[in-house]
């Protein structure tokens, strides 16, 4: 008689508190009824009874873990991998995920890894279709679900709305132009940002440029709208074309630049310093008109739009209506001289002027820009008090730059600005310049070259389509004028 | 790329157990889903999120919307809203990136403070914490009648009250935490600025009243 057979029915008898008689007694009654053969039996149910469990707990105890896998994107790589022996230390023998493919993503068996890229977002249920260690071929697969959420394509959540061509001052929602300025050509385009193409509002930047055969002179100005000003998309256009305007009819008819440009002929002889600085301060004098007259051609513009119309002026006057077009401006008149170039520039708000020398070895900045904490960031050249200010001279706002020849001269609105340079600082640096240059030929992500040696029509295709790179957070208008 | 932090501070003390907590969890999920089907929001907006009952912890760090995996959330214990205070200026300090010449940084966060009863701790510490860190705003949100909202106004000016801390409300709270981040992320884009006053956000629904 096994020991064991004994010691069961002991520990029976004693459970339902019987008393066992003695040892040889129930010895007797073991041998006469059987009761080894029937104890087996339920030791071996029992053990069965013990396996099952075994195999149920870690199906409940997979089922039970909380499983968290990375999220996805839509159109963008995805890999999860689970640690080597994640599922075979679960006792998992066997498992699937059903109907990732439908996400556009599979399972490496080699990497442990759920790979991809995926189609569709959502918030879904992966189900994973596993057996663990101890189950038959022939039972179902358990099942486990697993959150797993995939982001939409950042992309696709921006909208494309055209702005309302029946509203006051509509304009175009994206501009280029090309052209010669005298021995140099210049490429600009100006783009509707994708924040302003997401609710259908307009453009705020423009530009505006002309060269002048007769005289030498060519002219290239930015501005850009503030995005809080309703009708900021007319002041960028007044403020760029009536620089351009009154450089043409007023300053370049009256022949105001002669006794400048007499003044730096002779410099260029005699290399005496007085007459150039004679020079700047003529040419600064005549730039004041030019920017006195844009200020005064916004107000008039604004006031009779007031007239007209002072329903769309909540809150403001006659006077103060100008605020509703609140632009920045800068430009940049410039000839060839025998000492060079002549660049005269103005600048308010925070479009950078920046030249880059023939060799690629140094760049300059032409203007200072209204940024930074201090007085309040940007400043407009519809607000009346930027002629006065003590902290930020407007004779400051000019500069006179002379360069004996330049490889690339940009004007740029703040929205290519910022996601190029980031900060002003790296305006200052010519290794920044240098990176923008090859930026624009071709290192970048798009793969979008520009070839300066192309006929123009093409440089200026090639530009519009280089415009639309892609920066995270940055989707304001963008403006660039290049001249080369 | 400039982030848009935003911290939330959620109240999970003992009081807030069953459908509050079921509430704000599901919030805090209806939240991220809504946010990330904005352009805006899913390029700029980081989210973290604080908890405080016995104890303040950060149970998300500052993570970015498409990455954000809702977090459990069990309701357990006092209110150290004291700690949580301290513990967001604390994060802010770690995580906000600051503006220097060669870099521009994050924008300032917006804080939101959820709370349905009294602090059990001392809060003066955590609020001299919070003035002395860059916060473009902070607003509370007192649920159901038992929260104090005039010492939630030694926190901040901004304080909405939510007459009672039942799942409706709790998820109008966060239907508006969406509507402003949402705000907030297409404003910096646009003009460049933090939001910095309630005037700026979207209009509260009526289930929330602004305590002035």
């Amino acid at each position: 008689m096994k020991p064991s057979t004994l010691s069961y029915i002991s520990k029976l008898l004693d459970n339902k508190g019987l008393k066992t008689i003695n040892e040889d007694a129930l010895k007797k009654f073991i041998a006469e009824e059987d009761i080894e053969e029937k104890v087996a039996s339920i030791l071996k149910t029992q053990d069965i009874i013990m396996d099952k469990w075994i195999i149920r707990s870690r199906i409940i105890d997979f089922q039970n873990q909380s499983i968290r896998i990375s999220n996805g994107t839509v159109n963008t790589n995805y890999n999860y991998a689970f640690t080597p022996h994640f599922f075979s230390e679960k006792h998992i023998t066997q498992f699937e995920f059903s109907d990732i493919d439908d996400l556009g993503l599979s399972f490496n068996k080699e990497t442990n890894s759920i790979e991809g890229v995926p189609k569709k977002s959502g918030t879904f249920k992966l189900i994973i279709l596993f057996k663990v260690a101890g189950e038959s071929e022939s039972t179902d697969f358990n099942r486990k679900e697993i959150s797993f959420v995939i982001n939409p394509d950042p992309k696709s959540l921006w909208k494309d709305i055209p702005s309302d061509k029946e509203a006051i001052f509509w304009k175009e929602d994206d501009k280029s132009s090309s052209g010669k300025l005298q021995e140099k050509s210049i490429i600009v385009s100006s783009k509707r940002g994708r924040s302003h193409k997401n609710v259908g509002s307009f453009r705020d930047d423009d530009f505006s440029f002309k060269s002048f055969e007769n005289t030498g002179w060519s002219i290239v100005a930015v501005s850009d709208g503030a995005g809080s000003a309703p009708f900021s998309r007319k002041g960028s256009e007044i403020a760029c074309d009536e620089t351009v305007k009154y450089f043409e009819e007023t300053i370049l008819a009256n022949k105001e630049l002669e006794s400048f440009e007499n003044k730096i002929n002779s410099f260029s002889e005699t290399k005496e310093e007085l007459l150039l600085e004679e020079a700047k301060i003529e040419a600064k004098k005549t730039m004041y008109k030019a920017v006195i007259h844009v200020h005064e051609k916004l107000q008039e513009i604004a006031s009779n739009t007031f007239q007209e119309n002072p329903n769309l002026f909540e809150g403001l006057n006659e006077i103060n209506c100008i605020e509703h077009f609140h632009s920045t401006l800068v430009f940049s008149a410039f000839k060839k001289f025998e000492i060079g170039y002549v660049f005269l520039s103005f600048g308010v708000g925070d479009c950078p002027i920046g030249i880059v020398n023939k060799e690629q070895t140094s760049s300059s900045l032409l203007n200072w820009l209204d940024v930074g904490e201090f007085g309040g960031g940007t400043r407009f050249i519809t607000q009346r008090d930027i002629f006065h200010s003590k902290e930020r001279p407007m004779s400051s706002r000019f500069s006179i730059h002379v360069q004996n020849d330049f490889s690339y001269l940009f004007l740029m609105s703040d929205g290519v600005y910022d996601p190029k340079f980031e900060v002003e600082a790296n305006l200052e640096k010519t290794n920044k310049w240098v990176d923008f240059i090859e930026d624009l030929k071709g290192n970048n992500e798009d793969n979008t070259t520009i070839d300066f040696d192309k006929p123009i029509e093409e440089v200026e295709e090639k530009l519009n389509t280089w415009m639309d790179f892609w920066s995270k957070g940055n989707h304001d208008d963008r403006t660039l004028a290049i001249i080369y | 790329m400039r982030r848009l932090p935003v911290y939330l501070l959620l109240d999970t003390s003992g009081s807030m157990m069953g459908e509050p907590i079921e509430a704000v969890k599901n919030g805090v999920q209806v939240m991220v889903s809504s946010l990330r089907q904005n352009p805006q929001a899913i390029e700029t907006a980081f989210l973290s999120i604080i908890t405080f009952d016995s104890v303040a912890k950060q149970i998300v760090p500052l993570t970015d919307l498409a990455s954000f995996q809702v977090p459990d959330i069990k309701a357990t214990g006092t209110t150290a809203l004291g700690e949580a205070l301290e513990l967001v200026s604390s994060c802010i300090n770690n995580e906000v990136t600051k503006t220097t010449t060669e870099s521009k940084g994050d924008w300032k966060p917006l804080v939101f403070i959820m709370t349905d009863g009294v602090p059990t701790d001392n809060i003066q510490n955590g609020i001299t914490a919070i003035n002395k860190s860059r916060i473009a705003q902070i607003v509370a949100c007192a649920a159901g009648n038992n929260a104090d909202t005039s010492l939630l106004k030694t926190i901040t000016e901004s304080v909405v009250s939510l007459d009672t801390a039942d799942g409706q409300s709790i998820s109008k709270f966060f239907a508006w935490v969406t509507a402003s981040i949402g705000v907030a992320s297409t404003k910096v884009e646009e003009s460049g600025k933090e939001t910095s006053g309630m005037k700026e956000l979207p209009p509260p629904p009526s289930e929330l009243n602004i305590v002035l």
